[in-house]
């Protein structure tokens, strides 16, 4: 018996915490519903009227409709899609993208021959699969992502409150929706317009996707029916917003550099550019076999916040090159890391290393923005605000990194007979991308959250250290890239400080 | 005779370390102790990425060394209690990533058997294994340890044959509570978790055994196959992580000689086919100290 009960609780021990919990984002309605949104200024349509959205149809007609929708009787499933979305379109997309970015995060392998295959956009699912979704790839998708779905919510805004529909509960108080509603109008569909946004963006960036976006897509466009929250008409004409808002978005994908970011002609360039600074060691691959640089040119890639004149004028002096006694301090400080690693500096590394499988360290401000949106309960339009700003912040800062990266082309600490504890990045050191993203990005946050700013600093500046307790960033590379990251984070601020907002 | 304690370990890597576990057919006498120490030495080159059998020069070969300190009590003929504590040490060949060593977990068991019928013995064993130090879960394949706590239940059942020779099988469910990794979101399968919980599959071995025991020598030749009760595969080019389907074949020889009170053992066992873990060769020894208690 002894032995019975003794067995009982050792499956008790090993069991009761079986389940893995992950925190539920219950639906809300927004603290503000954000009336003036309309008026706000864009990142690239020129105004919010430049997507016309038809009038209304008659009164009748929305009666017709709004009528219909006393019939729907929701399955538990559209139960469970309806409060899942109604968490918030932009939340539910950046995660869908954030998701996407993790499961494309891996670095292509060798082939027999020692060569690593270029992925290739119009065969997406071979091997290699295409995007191969590192922190620059995940950082310039997600800012294309939250500017596509700011514009077009800046333009629903303003057609919601020139048309004025009331929600269909408003017009009949007979139906109940199943999600809180605030005051607004309902034509067109918020979510809708989130929704066909984030398709057209998301299909472009991850061209393999078709049928999982297909499906997130419907069961978006359904979800505010389901609710009772919106009826077609409202869906239509947001949908066709979105897809519409998101095309002159991606027309600027398009040209922005992008498509030659890969340019591995231009290294040779590159390195005699570093020797002529006065590095006697450069950047050397130590994977074998021997990887090509990550993305060498995508510095030339299109900035959101500021110009190429201001992107070279803030590029980070390096202090000192390697063999000077400073940067022998630094190496030193790394060897005592390799030596005598805390767990709890293994555990900083490794909460920060957001590696290959990851949603990388741009995915990971977009979490804790999105987080904080939530917890401020902000309108759909506001969150999407917010993400535009740390998105394209966190693009500029990866832009403007990687041109610092490939301009000085400096070595790795485990060119120095270094170890690692997170895995080791395969492109130049200084500065570090961990710290110019998180610092850019927790200063955007800092300025729309003044409350939280040390919080988000805090961070920043773990992430930062994070890089070197992992031992595959010298000091210098941090604490430079962090203050870069903070100049390019407060042009971000500049412009939001000016789109009327606020 | 059953005055011998005799002590198998698996030592088959990452994995395996989590299956150390009594499983044959002997006893130790009422009050009669038995101590071990032991030093095993597991490797792999090749390792299969899902289904894929691959090296990576970017690791050359992972060997992980390990020193295990037991002990095996009779608190009746029938009924022993065995517990040890392994001390873990990895080292990749090549490439930049950092070896990891620690001592990794304890594990309790308690092994019981029926009375012989018709020269079969069933026995019953429970273990539970905890975490000893804090060692990085989730940083595979230099990790230490899968971090979880795990329950297992065992059953054998022993058949002897004629000129000392044995037939012994046996099947066993492991139970694994879930682990805290460092970080606070991970891809299983294709969905992504934003929580630092993982949940580590469960798993059953079943073992078949043939081998020779009189007195103080034994000679055993095994098969083994460990798998897990679901999980995902690594992806293309992937690292391994806590949530994998890990599934593996093993083949190995055991032998023990322990004229007095003070033994040796050695072991000896190859992995012969799987999925998501290395293709690993373990050989161990053990020297062996059998004393009364009290």
């Amino acid at each position: 018996m002894r032995y019975i009960l003794s067995l009982w609780i050792l499956l008790g021990l090993v069991s009761c915490d079986k389940s893995v919990s992950e925190s539920i984002i219950e639906p809300y309605a927004p603290a503000k519903v954000d009336e003036t949104a309309g008026s706000w200024k864009t990142f690239i349509l020129t105004n919010s009227t430049e997507v016309v959205v038809p009038a209304l149809n008659s009164d009748a007609a929305y009666k017709k409709e709004v009528d219909s929708l006393k019939s729907i009787e929701v399955t538990a499933s559209q139960k469970a899609a309806v409060l899942y979305w109604g968490a918030g379109s932009v939340l539910r997309w950046n995660e869908i993208a954030r998701e996407l970015a993790a499961r494309y995060n891996i670095p292509p392998a060798a082939n027999a021959a020692g060569v690593y295959p270029v992925p290739d956009a119009a065969n997406p699912l071979a091997d290699p699969k295409f995007p191969f979704a590192n922190p620059p790839y995940t950082a310039r998708a997600l800012a294309y992502l939250s500017v596509a779905q700011y514009d077009a919510l800046v333009s629903a805004w303003k057609y919601k409150y020139q048309y004025n529909r009331p929600a269909p509960s408003v017009l009949d108080p007979s139906i109940k929706p199943l999600l809180p509603i605030s005051s607004m109008p309902a034509y067109p569909s918020e979510d809708a317009v989130v929704a066909q946004a984030s398709y057209v963006v998301l299909l472009a960036m991850f061209p393999g996707e078709g049928p999982f976006l297909s499906e997130k897509l419907a069961e978006a466009k359904n979800a505010p029916i389901w609710a009772k929250t919106n009826v077609n008409s409202d869906v239509t004409a947001g949908a066709n917003l979105g897809a519409a808002v998101a095309a002159k978005v991606m027309a600027r994908a398009k040209t922005d550099g992008m498509s030659a970011a890969n340019n591995q002609a231009i290294v040779p360039d590159l390195i005699a550019h570093a020797k002529s600074l006065g590095f006697t060691t450069v950047w050397a691959s130590q994977e074998s076999p021997v990887r090509p640089p990550m993305l060498p040119n995508y510095g030339a890639v299109k900035t959101w916040n500021f110009d190429r004149a201001t992107l070279e004028s803030i590029r980070p002096a390096i202090p000192y090159l390697p063999g000077s006694e400073a940067f022998n301090k630094d190496l030193a400080e790394l060897q005592t890391i390799n030596k005598t690693q805390t767990r709890d500096q293994a555990a900083i590394a490794n909460y920060w290393a957001d590696g290959p499988g990851s949603y990388t360290p741009p995915g990971h401000w977009h979490r804790y923005a999105c987080e904080a949106g939530v917890e401020a309960k902000y309108s759909e339009v506001r969150m999407a605000r917010m993400l535009a700003y740390v998105g394209t912040a966190l693009m500029d800062a990866g832009v403007a990194c990687w041109e610092t990266k490939y301009f000085y082309y400096s070595p790795r600490p485990q060119q120095f007979d270094l170890k690692t504890s997170v895995g080791l990045p395969n492109f130049p050191s200084y500065t570090s991308g961990h710290s110019t993203f998180s610092f850019a990005a927790a200063t955007v946050l800092s300025s729309l959250f003044p409350d939280r700013a040390n919080t988000f600093m805090a961070n920043a500046q773990q992430a930062s250290d994070s890089r070197v307790y992992g031992l595959i960033h010298f000091r210098v590379d941090c604490s430079m890239g962090g203050k870069h990251g903070k100049a390019i984070g407060a042009f971000a601020v500049q412009k939001a400080n000016a789109d009327g907002a606020n | 005779m059953k005055k011998i304690f005799i002590l198998l370990l698996s030592l088959l890597g990452f994995v395996e370390l989590k299956a150390q576990m009594p499983h044959d057919a002997i006893y130790m006498n009422k009050k009669l102790a038995c101590g071990a120490l032991i030093y095993g030495n597991n490797s792999w080159t090749n390792y299969w990425e899902n289904g894929l059998k691959r090296e990576n020069l970017n690791i050359g070969k992972l060997t992980t060394q390990s020193a295990t300190a037991m002990i095996a009590y009779g608190i009746t003929r029938d009924i022993n209690v065995i517990a040890m504590v392994p001390y873990v040490k990895t080292e990749a060949s090549q490439g930049n990533l950092m070896g990891q060593q620690g001592f990794q977990d304890a594990s309790v068991f308690v092994k019981a058997k029926t009375k012989a019928y018709h020269g079969i013995t069933a026995h019953g064993v429970v273990g539970f294994s905890v975490p000893v130090t804090n060692y990085v879960p989730d940083f595979m394949p230099m990790s230490i340890g899968l971090g979880a706590k795990t329950l297992l239940v065992r059953g054998i059942l022993s058949y002897a044959l004629p000129k000392h020779l044995y037939v012994n099988s046996s099947i066993a469910y492991q139970a694994r509570s879930q682990v805290k990794a460092d970080r606070d979101a991970y891809l299983a399968g294709s969905k992504l978790y934003q929580t630092n919980q993982v949940a580590v599959p469960d798993a059953f071995d079943a073992a078949l055994r043939l081998g020779y025991l009189k007195k103080d020598n034994q000679l055993e030749v095994f098969a083994e196959h460990f798998s897990c009760t679901k999980g995902d595969d690594i992806r293309r080019n992937d690292m391994p992580f806590l949530t994998n389907d890990m599934t593996m074949t093993t083949v190995g020889m055991y032998g023990k000689y322990q004229p007095k009170s003070i033994g040796v053992n050695a072991r000896v066992a190859y992995v012969v086919d799987g999925q998501n873990v290395g293709q690993s060769t373990t050989v161990s020894i053990g020297l062996l100290y059998l004393f009364k208690v009290k």
